[in-house]
């Protein structure tokens, strides 16, 4: 069982605080969906999660141990892992090289070299077991440049699971999707393992309101509100400042302020 | 089934080592002298290209190949040891010294990375240039060949020399074309590719940098001590960015990343500055007219450029989906 908690966490780029006193405890198993208007600071608390980022004060506790001071690697290999709003992959490579590049790092096969990777099966049939489970299994031979939008956002993914996950951090995994690739995404999200504890940055409210067992509503970097969807949403000040009058997400506060 | 990248790539290779065999041996001396040289120096090609699968374009490569040459040169003449010793301990060197100054220069990229790796060779140039060790400037001569004349091989044999250096460099390239293959050159190319979501995944990509840094010098090193040993001396100027820069003329003209390009390179690059210095006074030149034309017909190098033909044949014969392999 393992437990992601943050402390107090804080974070400034010169005089704009994008992460204040941000204390949340994301318990094992569960799905956690955080929400906010762009500028909100969503994506720079992944980087502090995910350690691309150090905070200015606070800690970050998995399973007790304060994981502060490790960097984006170590993070990853004691079972932190994130897929990015931006789809960072190795483009020359094939969805199944990608995969099994993650895979290869995860189970320390990367640093062999004197043996072809073609002869570590186990590594290959555990990124074929990847690439169905996101759905890219008909695609495991094309190129990552020559994959649609909506396949790089699943292989996005499926990176993040390579890394045998206990927590997985999901940024906007539909972002710039269209409405046929969303659904193919949310049905991918909401068949990851339950053991999995999952934390998405979602701007869809639908997927958000099924798919989360708590939302996070973040907002000029502090927590706004925490509460289940049903709280969520009935929540004056989270209509009032994010949801709108009608209760539908709109990016109306976009233009308010820069993304950090 | 179509041709793959990597076939065509391991294809010209093979192409190119028999054809430089068979044609060497049947040629005179000088010509012999020419081979050895380009053998050399695609050895040394092969040393930054590796290097360069991680992303890493180093301009000081130099450093190694000096390094090499003066552990080589220095102890065989002053210190007597056995030539192969020497070589055995010239590749120690390259892997050493390329650990410790890989320890910082790796933590840099891009244009700092050559800003770094150029000043450590430059260091090294100044010292041996300066030291009465190996006579600074005038240089040190009387540098041995292996001796392999129990295997009826004799070395002062420009023929047999060539023919050695040619081997010399078909085994390092199988050798870089296995290490590409392997799970830790397959990381290499991740880390070029996107070095950032190595890391993310939870790889080191220091370590595997350092790791290529250390393996790159001591090739280098290797063409180093081969280079001493075909002039016979020992030079402050092995070390100076000349050196540098016209092994990466070699691997652009070629086409990076690809180990026969940085070899057809060097074979260019011998073969031109011979046929031009011996024609014209101003021949760096024309030498540099060649390059720039090349490099504006072919962007991605000879080999590179040949590789991406192929890649849009290959998608114009079998569209979508193009599946395909790595180079």
């Amino acid at each position: 069982m393992s437990t992601l908690l943050t402390q107090t966490l804080c974070k400034s780029f010169g005089s704009l605080a994008v992460t204040q006193e941000v204390t949340l405890t994301f318990e094992s198993g569960k799905r956690y969906a955080i929400i906010g208007p762009n500028g909100a600071g969503k994506t720079t608390f992944f980087n502090l999660l995910a350690g691309n980022l150090k905070p200015d004060t606070g800690h970050i506790l998995l399973d007790g141990r304060d994981i502060t001071s490790l960097d984006v690697t170590s993070r990853a290999r004691i079972g932190i892992a994130r897929s990015f709003q931006r789809n960072n992959l190795f483009a020359e490579m094939t969805v199944h090289d990608n995969i099994t590049m993650a895979c290869a790092i995860q189970d320390n096969v990367a640093p062999v070299f004197w043996r072809p990777m073609s002869g570590f099966a186990a590594v290959h049939d555990k990124a074929v077991g990847i690439a169905r489970q996101v759905g890219l299994e008909d695609d495991r031979h094309t190129a990552v440049r020559h994959l649609s939008y909506g396949s790089q956002r699943q292989l996005e993914v499926a990176l993040a699971l390579a890394c045998k996950p206990k927590v997985l951090l999901l940024d906007e995994p539909t972002s710039g999707m269209s409405p046929q690739e969303t659904a193919r995404m949310d049905h991918l999200i909401k068949a990851l393992p339950r053991e999995l504890t999952v934390i998405v940055i979602e701007h869809d409210m639908d997927i958000v309101l099924e798919f989360a067992d708590q939302i996070v509503v973040l907002d000029y970097g502090r927590v706004l509100v925490q509460g289940t969807p049903a709280e969520i949403k009935n929540s004056a000040i989270v209509r009032q400042r994010y949801l709108g009058e009608e209760g539908v997400a709109v990016g109306s506060h976009s233009a308010q302020r820069p993304s950090p | 089934m179509a041709m793959t990248r990597n076939n065509l790539r391991l294809s010209i290779g093979v192409a190119v080592a028999v054809l430089a065999l068979i044609t060497q041996l049947s040629t005179g001396a000088f010509a012999q002298e020419l081979f050895a040289e380009a053998a050399i120096l695609a050895v040394f090609a092969l040393s930054l290209d590796l290097l360069a699968r991680s992303g890493l374009v180093s301009f000081g490569h130099a450093g190694f190949l000096g390094l090499g040459a003066y552990t080589f040169g220095g102890l065989a003449v002053l210190q007597n040891w056995p030539p192969s010793l020497a070589m055995a301990a010239a590749l120690a060197g390259g892997i050493v010294s390329g650990l410790i100054i890989g320890c910082f220069a790796v933590r840099t990229s891009g244009a700092f990375f050559i800003m770094v790796t150029l000043a450590v060779a430059e260091m090294f140039f100044s010292w041996v240039f300066r030291s009465p060790l190996f006579n600074g400037a005038d240089g040190m001569g009387g540098v041995p060949r292996l001796d392999m004349r129990a295997m009826g091989l004799d070395l002062n044999n420009p023929k047999n020399f060539a023919t050695f250096c040619i081997l010399i460099c078909i085994c390092v390239w199988i050798f870089a074309e296995y290490i590409i293959v392997t799970p830790f050159g397959r990381t290499l190319d991740a880390i070029r590719q996107n070095a950032n979501r190595v890391s993310a995944v939870g790889g080191r990509v220091f370590s595997y940098r350092l790791a290529a840094f250390a393996l790159s010098g001591a090739i280098g090193a290797l063409s180093g001590a081969l280079k001493a040993q075909h002039t016979n001396f020992l030079s402050p100027d092995l070390a100076t960015w000349v050196v540098s820069g016209d092994v990466l003329i070699a691997v652009v003209i070629g086409g990076m990343g690809t180990f026969v390009g940085g070899i057809i390179g060097s074979g260019l690059l011998v073969y031109l500055k011979e046929i031009l210095s011996s024609n014209f006074g101003h021949w760096y030149l024309f030498l540099g007219g060649i390059f720039i034309g090349v490099a504006l017909i072919l962007p991605r190098g000879i080999v590179g450029s040949l590789l991406d033909w192929l890649d849009r044949r290959n998608a114009r014969n079998n569209p979508a989906p193009a599946r395909e392999e790595e180079a």
